[in-house]
């Protein structure tokens, strides 16, 4: 499960963090690996080396702005979504809702099959 | 965040209050940070991996590890594998798009993901204005010595004369060096202040 998971993971990333950012309304980096931990029950996991890429990538694009914060001797830096940020997170999560029910259909077994699933 | 929440459920606790944490000493975090330095993290995320790290240690903590043990944790999961990832893919992610490109200078290239507030990127940004400033500077300046001299020897002055025309020549070169290098510090402190 493990790699193909980290496979999936890459091309939805971004659509997870604006998703949770339009939730949360502002998060820094560890908020965000834990929420996902948490949400997913663990399945999915981010590590530091595939998030902070995505997140600075967003900003540079102008859909997240920053502020940093002292928190307990060292900077704590808060993600939120800009308002072309927000009219994308709208926008990846309706595609990406798209696409999973394009998946789903394509998972379900066709006449004469018998899932596995239902056994 | 008043509150923490807590992955652990073996602990049957999901809230705590951030009071009740167990907090790194500034020791702890420069340990961290030196770990950090030494994995050669790129200069722009160093701050936020501390912040990072710093959050995970502060987990183990609360777990009921000690630092020793946490840090080993976390060196072995942040190492120079991980960081070098970390690297590879913010350089492919957040590299100049090819019209940034078009409008770079070297300078913008060089210094794409290095620390440019460290001030060798404003050093040479400066450079050619230094330059050119210190050039005709010297040169206004060794003009008016040669004209001073020239009318010691002579005893006499006179601004149609050749060394007349270096004098007149020497005092703009200098008066324009400095007059620009005034201008442009000027300049500077506004737009540091502003």
């Amino acid at each position: 499960m493990e790699a193909s998971s980290n496979e999936f993971l890459r091309g939805t990333l971004k659509t997870i963090v604006l998703k949770l950012l339009a939730e949360q309304g502002r998060m820094y980096g560890y908020e965000i690996t834990q929420s996902v931990k948490e949400r997913t029950s663990g399945e999915i996991t981010l590590t530091f080396g595939a998030l902070y890429p995505v997140l600075h990538k967003l900003e540079q694009d102008g859909f997240l702005m920053t502020e940093s914060e002292e928190v307990d001797g060292r900077l704590r830096k808060y993600y939120s979504l800009t308002p072309s940020g927000n009219a994308t997170a709208v926008q990846k999560v309706s595609d990406f809702e798209r696409f999973v029910e394009a998946m789903q259909s394509l998972l379900r077994p066709q006449n004469g099959e018998i899932s596995l699933a239902k056994l | 965040m008043g509150k923490y929440l807590s992955l652990n459920s073996d602990f049957g606790i999901e809230f705590i209050t951030t009071t009740d944490m167990k907090k790194l000493t500034p020791q702890q975090l420069s340990t961290l940070h030196d770990h950090l330095i030494r994995q050669n993290t790129n200069d722009r995320l160093v701050s936020e991996l501390l912040d990072h790290l710093a959050c995970e240690a502060e987990e183990y903590l609360w777990k009921g590890y000690n630092f020793d043990l946490a840090l080993a944790k976390i060196t072995q999961e942040a190492n120079s594998m991980a960081v070098k990832y970390l690297r590879d893919t913010y350089q492919h992610e957040v590299a100049m798009t090819e019209e940034q490109l078009q409008n770079a200078s070297l300078d913008d290239i060089i210094f794409e993901f290095r620390n440019k507030d460290y001030g060798a990127y404003d050093l040479r940004q400066a450079y050619p204005f230094a330059l050119r400033s210190a050039l005709i500077l010297g040169i206004g300046l060794f003009l008016m010595m040669m004209a001073f001299l020239s009318g010691i020897v002579k005893g006499s002055w006179d601004f149609y004369s050749p060394s007349g025309l270096m004098w007149v020549l020497g005092v703009s070169g200098v008066a324009y060096s400095i007059g620009s290098w005034f201008l442009k510090s000027r300049q500077l402190k506004q737009l540091t202040t502003t």
